[in-house]
């Protein structure tokens, strides 16, 4: 929540995700430890294309950084979203090894909020909901999911407007999954912002380092990002950093870490895939690294993605 | 049924010196040589709105499907557990603090309403919307007598400061036809019958205080035109006729009682003159007048507000002496949490014997509750900590033959109540593109 008078709010980040690769669960630690550091506000997470786990790994991992306070309540953080009008595809291996450990006394050892899809919010309305509720031109959202949800959210009545107001860019994600090509193309040919485009070359040539899950996420014995980690892939192995290069840019655009290319157009291809091409009356820009800055962009990623909970910022006023 | 060509006008009404009665639909108004294309019974829609917000742990929560044992709040329901719908989980996001901060109980039922923002412009000025039961109103209300009935408990104010700078407009009126003209509710009895019952006709005052005090009922006024109609009226008419004009007697009577009554009510407390002493009454006084209005389709939309936001009404008819909104921030207090749980099964104790009396109420084949659509609800669900979401929301009877009651439904969290609204609104043939802040339409209340 953000309130004028109270000094600069913090950034508010909509991450629109599939929650389905460990760069994808990184993000989410370094979006949660931007909040502790009152860098960036988690204005909502949604989730789409994607079962009930990946929502409900969202919630474990909300619970896991609010430990060192209590939860929120629904007026100060909203709940995840999930896209559920149709059929649930099942959760992915990453998701089921958090939700599905045990302690000694086979207890789930990371608490969850969300039974079923009624604990979850509606993507659509949550997105909206989350920029009445934020400051002009003080969000960004960040997409690394099918398009489709912002697509339906740009048809709501007078939200073309509101997104306007309050977004100052969107950032989307090359993941790779074949997008739904129809509402894609939509979504890119209405977004009224700026809009930066993710290639997957950029996360591919940042890797964030499996050592550091060993090292850094060790000051406990039960880290939902590490166990995601080691549960996607046999360790050792270094992930692709897509969205963490995505959420490092989206939070801190300014940072000198990255730069943006010449006006370009996002390509939808007839296949789904996603592509850029530079363009002089193109409406959209493509991110990339800068070399030289490689090895702090992924000091950046460990720092902030294995920061400790600390007590939850408030950003709301005191009711009297 | 009287086999004419020549329908009586819809819109007749019993005439005198000073008052004209609207009419229910009579056979005689319907062509009978037109019989086949006689249109299906109307469909009426309400809202009532209960401040607050309500104890939640004695609410509904659990599984989806039909409804098994009710917890406690919801206990009153048992007789019209089947005519009733649980629906989980709706939102009213413009009453959350968003980027304003306090002032929940300011925004509280007008966002519920309609959707839309709540514009905090200090005691004097406001900015609101349509609200839903206005949108109906607009698209159906040329049909009946009164395009729609605004009822409220406590005397409304209009004007002035009634919570951090948000007017007192927002806080007492449901319904609003534009984004700065809400319709006060009534809250005398006496003058909701008025206008109900009375006229379109305004009565002289010198007359009016003369009829009042000589006890004379509106009846008398309208008899020589009632004895016109009633000898041009076949037997059914005649009965369904005689019926009514029954009905609209005994509400004239329990007015001049409450009148009587109400002569001696502490002038300190927030109640206009002729207002039932007991809450009890006074709710069964206006909601039955209500019913009547139904019945005779003088309405088909209504909002009825059983207590503005923030109220501090105590109710000593069922022991508590506190007021309702201190209570309501018991800060975890039991005691105190225990008795707004009190209040809360009282209010419900109330609406559910006011469905009862709907359902009670033939219509046709069916009855007058299978013919509407009731929402009972709040535009916040805990009281303590003002949260707008997971609100307590009920719909009640079948909207003819389109609802499919006796369930508990939840839908996904943050899903805008309007999205409710909406769905009741396309029941009655009103198709706006949205209502408020609508998202779409509530999927599974329906039978199909």
């Amino acid at each position: 929540m953000q309130f004028p008078g109270q000094g600069k709010a913090p950034l508010g980040v909509i991450y629109n995700t599939t929650m389905s690769r460990p760069d994808a669960a990184l993000a989410l630690a370094m979006l949660h430890g931007y909040e502790g550091k009152r860098e960036a506000r988690i204005a909502a997470v949604a989730v789409n294309g994607a079962g009930l786990g990946a929502a409900q790994f969202c919630d474990v991992v909300g619970r896991f950084y609010a430990g060192a306070g209590p939860m929120p309540n629904s007026n100060s953080r909203l709940p995840v979203g999930l896209a559920a009008d149709d059929a649930l595809p099942a959760d992915e291996p990453m998701v089921k090894a958090v939700l599905e450990r045990r302690g000694d006394k086979s207890e789930p050892v990371y608490p969850c909020g969300i039974r079923n899809v009624g604990d979850t919010a509606e993507i659509l309305a949550l997105i909206r909901n989350a920029l009445t509720d934020t400051a002009d031109q003080n969000a960004v959202v960040l997409l690394s999911a099918p398009a489709s949800s912002l697509a339906r959210v740009l048809d709501l009545p007078l939200v073309r407007d509101l997104i306007a107001a309050k977004v100052k860019s969107l950032v989307v994600c090359d993941s790779g999954a074949r997008q739904e090509v129809a509402a894609t193309r939509k979504m890119l040919a209405g977004w009224p912002t700026p809009v930066v485009f993710c290639a997957r070359e950029v996360g591919e040539s940042l890797p964030f380092p499996g050592s550091s899950i060993e090292k850094d996420f060790a000051w406990t014995p039960a880290h939902p990002i590490a166990d995601a980690y080691r549960a996607y892939h046999a360790m050792p192995y270094d992930s692709p950093s897509l969205d963490m290069a995505a959420m490092l840019y989206a939070v801190h655009a300014d940072s000198g870490f990255f730069q943006l290319s010449e006006p370009g157009m996002i390509q939808v291809l007839d296949d789904g895939r996603l592509g850029f091409h530079p363009s002089p009356e193109g409406k959209h820009k493509s991110l990339r690294f800068v070399p030289t800055e490689k090895d702090k962009i992924i000091q950046a990623y460990i720092d902030v993605a294995s920061a400790k909970p600390v007590p939850r910022p408030s950003f709301r006023k005191k009711q009297p | 049924m009287i086999l004419t060509g020549k329908a009586l006008h819809r819109r007749t009404f019993l005439k005198g010196v000073g008052a004209a009665i609207g009419l229910p639909v009579l056979d005689a108004m319907l062509p009978a040589l037109k019989a086949s294309q006689i249109p299906g019974q109307p469909v009426r829609a309400a809202w009532f709105y209960v401040p607050n917000g309500i104890d939640m742990r004695h609410w509904l929560s659990g599984d989806d499907g039909p409804l098994g044992t009710l917890p406690k709040v919801l206990e009153p329901f048992e007789k019209v557990k089947n005519d009733i719908l649980i629906l989980s989980n709706l939102t009213s996001n413009w009453g959350r603090p968003l980027l304003v901060g306090a002032g929940d109980h300011g925004r509280a039922v007008s966002s519920y309403m309609t959707g839309v923002e709540v514009h905090r412009l200090g005691g004097t000025d406001i900015k609101l919307g349509v609200s839903a039961d206005q949108i109906a109103a607009r698209a159906v209300g040329h049909l009946t007598k009164l395009p729609s009935v605004e009822i409220g408990l406590e005397e409304a104010r209009q004007a002035g400061n009634c919570d951090n700078n948000y007017s007192c407009a927002y806080v007492y009126n449901m319904a609003w036809r534009s984004e700065t003209q809400p319709l006060p509710p009534i809250s005398d009895p006496r003058a909701l019958f008025e206008r109900l019952f009375g006229t379109d006709i305004v009565e002289p005052p010198a007359a009016h205080a003369k009829r009042l005090a000589m006890r004379r009922s509106i009846l008398d006024l309208v008899s020589d035109d009632t004895h016109r109609l009633e000898s041009n009226l076949g037997a059914v008419d005649r009965r369904k006729l005689d019926e009514y004009l029954s009905s609209v007697r005994e509400i004239e009577q329990m007015v001049e009682r409450s009148e009587k009554e109400g002569m001696m009510i502490d002038p300190g407390m927030e109640k206009p003159f002729g207002v039932p002493p007991e809450f009890d009454d006074y709710f069964r006084l206006m909601t039955d007048m209500l019913i009547v209005a139904f019945k005779a389709d003088l309405t088909r939309i209504a909002t009825l507000l059983i207590g503005r936001e923030g109220s501090t009404r105590s109710y000593r008819e069922i022991g508590i002496s506190d007021g309702h909104h201190p209570l309501t921030h018991h800060q975890g207090n039991m005691e105190m949490l225990n008795k707004v749980c009190e209040i809360n099964c009282y209010h419900v104790r109330l609406f559910a014997e006011f469905l009862v009396k709907m359902k009670a109420t033939k219509e046709g084949d069916s009855n007058l509750l299978d013919q509407s659509m009731i929402v009972y609800g709040s535009g916040i669900s805990d009281g303590n900590v003002h949260t707008h979401d997971q609100l307590p929301t009920l719909l009640a009877g079948r909207g003819g033959n389109f609802l499919s009651p006796g369930r508990h439904i939840t839908y996904q969290r943050e899903t805008p109540v309007a999205n409710l609204f909406a769905t009741m609104l396309e029941r009655m043939d009103v198709h706006p593109e949205h209502v408020g802040d609508s998202t779409g339409r509530l999927k599974g209340v329906s039978v199909s």
